[in-house]
């Protein structure tokens, strides 16, 4: 942490060097070098159960990007943290202060090279697919970090990949995308014990459990992912086709019987595999003046869940799923914007003993609607994001007020109210109803 | 006596009917024209590169300031990028005819908004992306009014599709050079939403003059303004890469 202060200072510096500097006297070198970052601070106060400080968090980004020429530059860019809520409560045990406590982390190592209509972009990176904001659809390139739930930014969620991402733009409007990266690394999920701590398949083991590691590698070429994206723009419509071949970032949880020493009864292993799933999407998009339509379909073809069926060999069936989502921008009154979004996840099969947050059945549906507005010129900007599931009427409600302070510094307070039964995706999370408080500067 | 006159009437009926049948195409053609022309004082070259300044005030709170870079190519394509204040930077708009996306980095890809959407202050979208009223509308001539002492064309701009900034624009044309001198923009409801003022015509670039800023006033509360301020301008060819929406990322 210290060594990325340090780090921020000397560019904080460097920028204002660069500034002073008249314009005639800037070598080139420095011209070509663009440095720009943030520092935040986030508090985080959880309501009840008990009442308390939940996070404490300072956040720092530091990002360089230097221009070769018109066709080649290269972009770095990291992001460190220390959460003082660790020193703060003793309420976390220590396998959450080690994995939350702090983090340096490199979040961007990207050559950029063009020539003619190819674009090639290499090294660590996110790639991003889809048309809708706030759902993970057609976004499945990137794993996703879900220690803080899905309430980060999107950019703070997606876990940054080593990947070759080619562009090709085979006419106008028209753009051929392949990826490829042995870079095969997991979802980030929060351990036993974090404030977000995801509930669990409720298996009726009668037999002593032992719960493996997930060792699978985690960069590998013979298990490498890719795919592609199709992109067309005719007549307003914004099309894309997509497909990908990747491993489950999330692992499945396999059941198998291991001998032990007899009298003692056999134990039952649960095996962390990450099964091969085929992604095939298709995204769209059209403005209809103010209206914007929006769309996104994925299918899930291999994808496999638990099950707490005692008879089930393995634990583990196979349901390829739909996953879409059908969504419209709209001005309201008074120049509130609203965007309303319907999304389900359909099993193509039966879903009895599947139920676990986030599947409800074999339809889960859900409904978005998120207001935003703004006064004294979107100087003070409230916003609200409500998500109901409509199978058990489990929600989310986030309301939030920034207020820009001034053009390099922003506040906003808000809070993320959750209620539902402790098995649905938002009342699993009933518990740990809390108000924020950020504070951002930006250089 | 109707008897009398009633057949020459009707022949001079037909006659004027056949006339202005004529002349309308020619007064539409004339309108289009002056459009057209007044289109050419807000876009210099086929493709090239903008810096804008805008400066919005509403009532006596001091005045916030954005800067944008805006890399435009051929009729309707354009790239807007936030260059100015910190918390906008790394924002891009691009618009591609009558598509429009907004970069946000917060989301990490581009996302579909509307032309008639708020960018600042009392700028929408479309102000900044598109400067083609004589592609967007079509033109009526409805007379001539004196403007600020100038003699102006005045003209009737009716949208073509729904897919663009304004339902219907009032547009006054100087008759002397044909320069865009004041602009009222309608909602399809046809509400005043505001007015605009054309000013500081300067030969920005070699051989061609320019309007360098452009005043927009709220058409209800008129102590809400922005002010478009068009800086320098680099003429240049941009590469294609900059009007794919799946490069807004890599543009940042």
């Amino acid at each position: 942490m210290r060594a990325l202060l340090a780090l921020l200072l000397v560019a904080c510096a460097a920028g204002v060097a660069a500034a002073d500097e008249p314009e005639g006297n800037t070598p080139d070198w420095l011209k070509a070098l663009r440095v720009r970052g943030r520092l935040a601070e986030e508090f985080a106060y959880r309501l009840h159960d008990p009442g308390d400080e939940s996070k404490i968090k300072s956040l720092g980004w530091l990002e360089g990007k230097y221009t070769f020429s018109e066709a080649a530059n290269l972009r770095v860019a990291t992001r460190g943290y220390y959460d003082t809520v660790f020193e703060a409560t003793d309420r976390y045990p220590d396998n959450v202060r080690r994995n939350q406590e702090k983090e340096l982390e490199l979040r961007e190592a990207i050559l950029s090279v063009s020539h003619g209509d190819l674009d090639v972009r290499l090294g660590r990176q996110q790639i991003v697919w889809g048309e809708a904001i706030s759902t993970f659809v057609t976004d499945v390139v990137n794993p996703k970090d879900f220690r803080e739930f899905i309430l980060p930014d999107f950019t703070e969620l997606r876990v940054p990949i080593w990947a070759l991402d080619a562009q090709w733009r085979l006419a106008r409007n028209v753009t051929l995308e392949a990826v490829w990266t042995p870079d095969t690394m997991h979802n980030r999920l929060p351990k036993k014990g974090a404030e977000f701590q995801f509930q669990t398949v409720e298996y009726r083991f009668r037999n002593p459990v032992v719960r493996l590691p997930d060792d699978e590698d985690e960069f590998s070429l013979g298990r490498s992912e890719g795919g592609v994206r199709l992109s067309v723009l005719r007549e307003g419509w914004d099309v894309s086709l997509i497909y990908y071949d990747q491993a489950d970032k999330t692992p499945v949880l396999f059941q198998r019987q291991v001998a032990n020493t007899p009298p003692r009864p056999y134990q039952i292993a649960l095996d962390p595999q990450h099964p091969r799933l085929h992604v095939v999407g298709a995204t769209l998009a059209k403005s209809f003046e103010p209206v914007v339509l929006r769309g996104e379909i994925a299918v899930s073809v291999g994808k496999r869940y638990e099950t707490s069926n005692p008879l089930d060999a393995d634990g583990v069936v196979r349901r390829d799923t739909i996953d879409y989502l059908i969504g419209v921008d709209f001005p309201l009154l008074w120049d509130v914007d609203a965007a309303l979004q319907l999304s389900q996840k359909i099993l193509t099969g039966d879903a009895t003993n599947l139920t676990k947050p986030g599947v409800q059945g074999q339809v889960t549906s859900s409904v978005a609607l998120r207001l935003t507005t703004g006064f004294f010129d979107n100087t003070l900007n409230p916003s609200v994001l409500f998500v109901i599931g409509l199978e058990r009427a489990d929600f989310r409600m986030s309301p939030r007020l920034e207020w820009v302070v001034s053009g390099s510094v922003t506040m906003a307070v808000g809070a993320d109210i959750f209620e539902g039964d402790r098995r649905t995706l938002y009342g699993q999370f009933d518990k740990n109803d809390r108000v924020t408080l950020t504070t951002t500067w930006r250089f | 006596m109707f008897s009398v006159w009633g057949a020459p009437l009707r022949r001079l009926a037909a006659v004027a009917a056949v006339v202005l049948a004529c002349a309308a195409p020619a007064v539409a053609d004339e309108a289009a024209d002056i459009v057209r022309d007044a289109d050419r004082f807000r876009r210099p070259a086929e493709s090239f590169v903008w810096h804008i300044t805008i400066t919005s005030q509403e009532a006596r709170k001091s005045p916030s300031v954005d800067g944008f870079e805006v890399f435009v190519k051929g009729s309707g394509r354009s790239l807007v990028k936030f260059v100015a204040p910190p918390r906008n930077v790394g924002r891009s708009l691009l618009a591609l005819g009558r598509d429009l996306w907004i970069y946000l980095p917060d989301a990490g890809k581009p996302v579909r908004i509307p032309f008639s959407q708020r960018l600042v202050g009392q700028v929408a979208n479309g102000d900044v992306a598109r400067a083609d009223y004589s592609g967007d509308y079509e033109v009526k001539l409805l007379g001539e009014e004196t403007v600020d002492g100038a003699a102006c064309h005045v003209l009737d701009l009716k949208a073509k599709t729904k897919d663009v900034t304004y339902a219907a624009v009032k547009y006054w044309v100087s008759k002397d050079g044909r320069r865009p001198v004041r602009a009222e923009f309608y909602a399809a409801t046809g509400t005043l939403l505001k007015t605009g003022t054309f000013e500081g015509f300067k030969e920005v670039v070699p051989g061609h003059v320019l309007a360098t800023r452009l005043t927009l006033v709220d058409g209800i509360r008129k102590d809400k303004r922005s002010v478009l301020d068009y800086g320098s301008i680099v003429v240049r060819d941009i590469p294609e890469k900059y009007f794919d929406k799946n490069a807004m990322k890599s543009l940042d």
